[in-house]
């Protein structure tokens, strides 16, 4: 009995030798997997809150113990998540350090408006951006799908199989070729540069070559005798591919200018886009007039480029967090910045009226906000595979914008049937939310 | 006289876990008095013990167990504990069903090899499917988990049999041996295979080392080892191919860093807890190991050390080396081999089940899945302990004191 007596002593020691490997010596604590990584602090978590103070993200005490709670399904392209298995993400994750010791991160978000954002958007793939122009601020973000913060418990590996991506956010992460949401920005390059007067006129046969190649307007239509200020209300892809062959670089530089090509600097992690290097044929230059070829650019970059548009010329840096405040570390402001005087104030009022006119009388028709004079565009981007990818560009109201409104639908078809639409509901929605329209 | 002695641990322990349990509080404390009742059975039980005339220490860890598992258990989730603490009323009457029925006195054998075969087979057949496997079996009124039933019966006989052949498997050697083993053989490898069948690998694994153990106590021999040695391999190349739940246990014990997501999540999260837990621990409550798959059954040892640390590990690990020791002094004073090696089997099966379980959990082995005795949650497994604990205390003594 005693050899086995010194046998189960023997394991056990072993076992307790494991113990103070494991328990002692071994440092675990910033291992990413562990969640006590992530609450190191003993404090209730703070809280990340809309523009008005309202909690788009807090932690609840009660008799269940301690949860985090999201205020919409779709606002974890927003907040992130933060779950004791499966980690953190977005801002949670940003700004982790700070909500760890009790401290709020109070955002941009106007949630009533997100909310409302996101019911419009749901079912469809795509994304919705809402910028203020004048300082840059973000006021509501959409992605679909989208993964449910509240739900990850149930449904993480459903996320995880879903073939439609539900961890990107397509606002900031989605690169797409803008299609003729493009052509405010190369109307207001020529007229930077100087190349083009808005009452110029064209002859639009509905088709152009260029290098030997030729670019054809939507359904070959021929627009007939056509003003610039026409051409881009009626998106005429023969005068745009034109005046983009005449630029040239000049284009590229514009286009740089307004943010594109580059990876903005804003509070959730961005993509850059794409912008063509080097020398192009006058018909890769054409390509470019009309948002195809090489060119790729997020909904956060266009609305961005939109909002120097309506903000007379001057590029805002777009922001979501606003400012981080309480518990015992000081607090954190973010101000409006301006980057750049990026074009002139009669170039961006120049476009600001060729985009009235495509909604009053164009091809954004369908993006009509009942009251108010609405500027905007759409853009029907080609795609490798499948259906055309809708873009809707715009801001309302024309003489004093209050909000930039961009949407991008994946493979949706012709952006005046399906982006445009949207884009008009989610305008109003905005307009209201900033006061400019009474409640329903 | 050192009977008061341990009275008097017993009620300063029982203290401890009070003053343990006044930490956990929290809407829960209406569940209080089932704690109170875990001690009195316990103290009633001592009581009843001695006046049969039988030595009652290992009643002392085997009560500290049950009500540190239950304040666990009570910690992850009220209805948890309320359902142990059922397990623990028929826990009570199976202790006095081992106590009185005579199970180490007994001198049939194949009733209990048999016994240990129809309840496996009878699962197998009538078995009702809980959560993956098809291990339950369903009378209407109650439903268990008769593999921690089996495996006692399995040891009881392996017992009876060994004591009772010891000087012919001594003796004989050659075919003669092969004669003589041969029903042995036969019904631990039967209750193999069903267990194989049920996918129920834990056990199988842990009646293995306690039938290799109890061999080797009773009747020591060489060839018998190289035999059983060489059958174990054998044995395990072949479930390696037959099982992929084996095979994802052998990745995530040996390869749980690639596998952290996947197959090592687990043994991982099992680990984070642990360290966590540093000396003192993070207190009861506030650990986060609740997100540990089966954090209630296999995982409940990864939990521990998290809130109570290091100091409340190895003061778990202590108390089963105490129950060890009471269990091994009552083997080494035993009126009759029989009783004897029967008192050594079920001291076997508690400790080595508890290193296997806790091995698994601090990655020393694979995860076999079984519960550790008396703390996790599990009313069969708990019920069967208690029915053991039984056994273990009618063990006559040589000289009673």
């Amino acid at each position: 009995m005693r050899k086995f007596f010194l046998g189960l002593l023997a394991g056990y020691f072993l076992l307790m030798a494991f113990l103070v490997y494991w328990q002692l010596i071994t440092e675990l604590d910033e291992h990413p997997l562990n969640p006590g990584r992530y609450r190191i602090f003993r404090e209730p978590r703070g809280a990340i809150l809309d523009r008005n103070g309202q909690a788009l993200a807090e932690t609840i005490i009660d008799a269940d113990g301690t949860r985090r709670v999201y205020a919409s399904p779709g606002i974890s392209h927003i907040t992130g998540y933060f779950h004791a298995r499966y980690g953190m993400s977005g801002l949670e994750k940003a700004w982790h350090e700070r909500l760890a010791v009790g401290q709020n991160v109070q955002t941009t978000i106007d949630l009533n408006l997100q909310r409302r954002v996101e019911e419009l958007l749901e079912g469809r793939v795509g994304a919705v951006v809402v910028l203020e122009p004048t300082t840059g601020q973000v006021l509501a973000l959409a992605s679909y799908p989208y993964i449910d913060a509240n739900a990850l418990d149930d449904k993480w590996p459903e996320y995880l199989e879903d073939q439609r991506s539900p961890f990107v956010n397509r606002v900031v992460q989605g690169q797409y070729p803008p299609g003729s949401a493009i052509k405010p920005l190369v109307l207001v390059s020529a007229l930077q540069n100087r190349t083009v007067d808005l009452d110029e006129r064209w002859a639009d046969q509905g088709v152009v070559e260029l290098s030997g190649r030729t670019i054809t307007n939507f359904q070959r239509q021929a627009l007939g005798e056509i003003t610039t200020k026409e051409a881009l209300a009626l998106s005429s892809n023969t005068v745009f591919a034109q005046l983009a062959a005449q630029l040239g670089p000049a284009l590229l530089q514009t286009l740089r200018r307004l943010g594109l090509g580059s990876t903005p600097d804003f509070s959730l992690p961005a993509s850059g886009g794409n912008l063509p290097d080097g020398e192009l044929s006058a018909y890769g230059w054409g390509q470019i007039g009309i948002g195809q070829g090489s060119l790729l650019a997020t909904p956060l970059q266009m609305a961005s480029a939109i909002a120097v548009i309506a903000n007379g010329g001057r590029l805002m840096r777009p922001y979501l967090v606003e400012q981080i405040r309480g518990g015992w570390r000081l607090p954190k402001m973010q101000r409006p910045l301006v980057i750049s005087e990026a074009v002139s104030q009669w170039s961006a009022a120049g476009v600001r009226d060729a985009m009235v006119m495509a909604v009053q009388s164009g091809t954004a028709k369908s993006a009509q906000v009942p009251g108010v004079l609405t500027a905007g565009k759409t853009g029907t981007a080609q795609t490798a595979n499948g259906r055309d990818h809708s873009w809707f560009v715009g801001f309302a109201p024309a003489e004093e914008p209050a909000a930039v409104v961009v949407v991008l639908l994946e493979h949706a078809g012709t952006a005046s049937q399906t982006a445009a639409p949207l884009g008009g509901l989610v305008l109003r929605e905005a307009l209201v939310a900033q006061g400019v329209l009474g409640g329903m | 006289m050192r009977r008061p002695i341990w009275l008097w641990v017993e009620l300063a322990g029982w203290l401890g876990l009070a003053l343990i349990w006044l930490a956990v509080q929290g809407g829960k404390a209406e569940l209080w008095w089932q704690l109170l009742l875990i001690w009195t059975g316990f103290a009633l039980l001592a009581f009843l013990s001695t006046r049969l005339g039988l030595r009652s220490e290992c009643l002392l860890p085997a009560a500290l167990l049950v009500g540190i598992g239950w304040i666990f258990l009570l910690r992850i989730k009220p209805e948890y504990a309320a359902q142990q603490f059922r397990g623990y009323l028929a826990g009570l009457a199976a202790f006095c069903i081992g106590i009185w029925g005579g199970w180490a006195q007994s001198r049939v054998k194949y009733v209990f090899g048999l016994g240990a075969l129809l309840l496996l087979a009878a699962t197998l057949v009538f078995g009702t499917r809980v959560g993956g496997a098809k291990a339950w079996l369903d009378l209407g009124i109650i439903r268990f988990q008769p593999v921690e039933f089996a495996r006692v019966l399995l040891v009881l006989f392996i017992v009876r049999y060994l004591v009772e052949n010891r000087t012919l498997l001594n003796t004989k050697h050659g075919w003669a041996a092969v004669k003589y083993w041969g029903p042995l053989i036969v019904f631990v490898s039967g209750v193999f295979l069903l267990l194989a069948v049920q996918r129920d690998l834990g056990p199988a694994l842990l009646l293995y080392v306690v039938f290799c153990l109890l061999s080797v106590a009773v009747v020591f021999s060489w060839r018998f080892l190289a035999a059983s040695l060489g059958a174990a391999a054998a044995g395990f190349g072949a479930a390696f191919y037959v099982f992929p739940h084996l095979r994802s246990r052998l990745t995530a014990w040996l390869y749980p860093w690639e596998h952290a997501e996947g197959a090592g999540y687990q043994v991982l999260q099992g680990l984070f807890a642990m360290n966590r837990g540093k000396v003192f621990g993070r207190g009861i409550g506030v650990g986060l190991g609740e997100i540990i798959p089966e954090v209630h059954t296999d995982f409940v040892f990864a939990l521990i050390g998290e809130e109570l640390g290091f100091l409340g590990a190895v003061a778990v690990l202590s108390t089963y080396l105490i129950l060890a020791y009471c269990g091994l002094q009552l083997s080494q004073k035993a009126a009759s081999p029989l009783e004897q090696y029967t008192a050594l089997g079920i001291v076997l099966l508690w400790s080595v089940q508890v290193l296997l379980v806790a091995g698994g959990v601090l990655r020393v082995l694979p995860v076999t899945g079984m519960t550790l005795p008396f703390v996790s949650y599990g009313s069969s497994s708990l019920v069967a302990q208690m029915w053991m604990l039984g056994i273990l205390v009618s063990i006559r003594q040589v000289r009673a004191e």
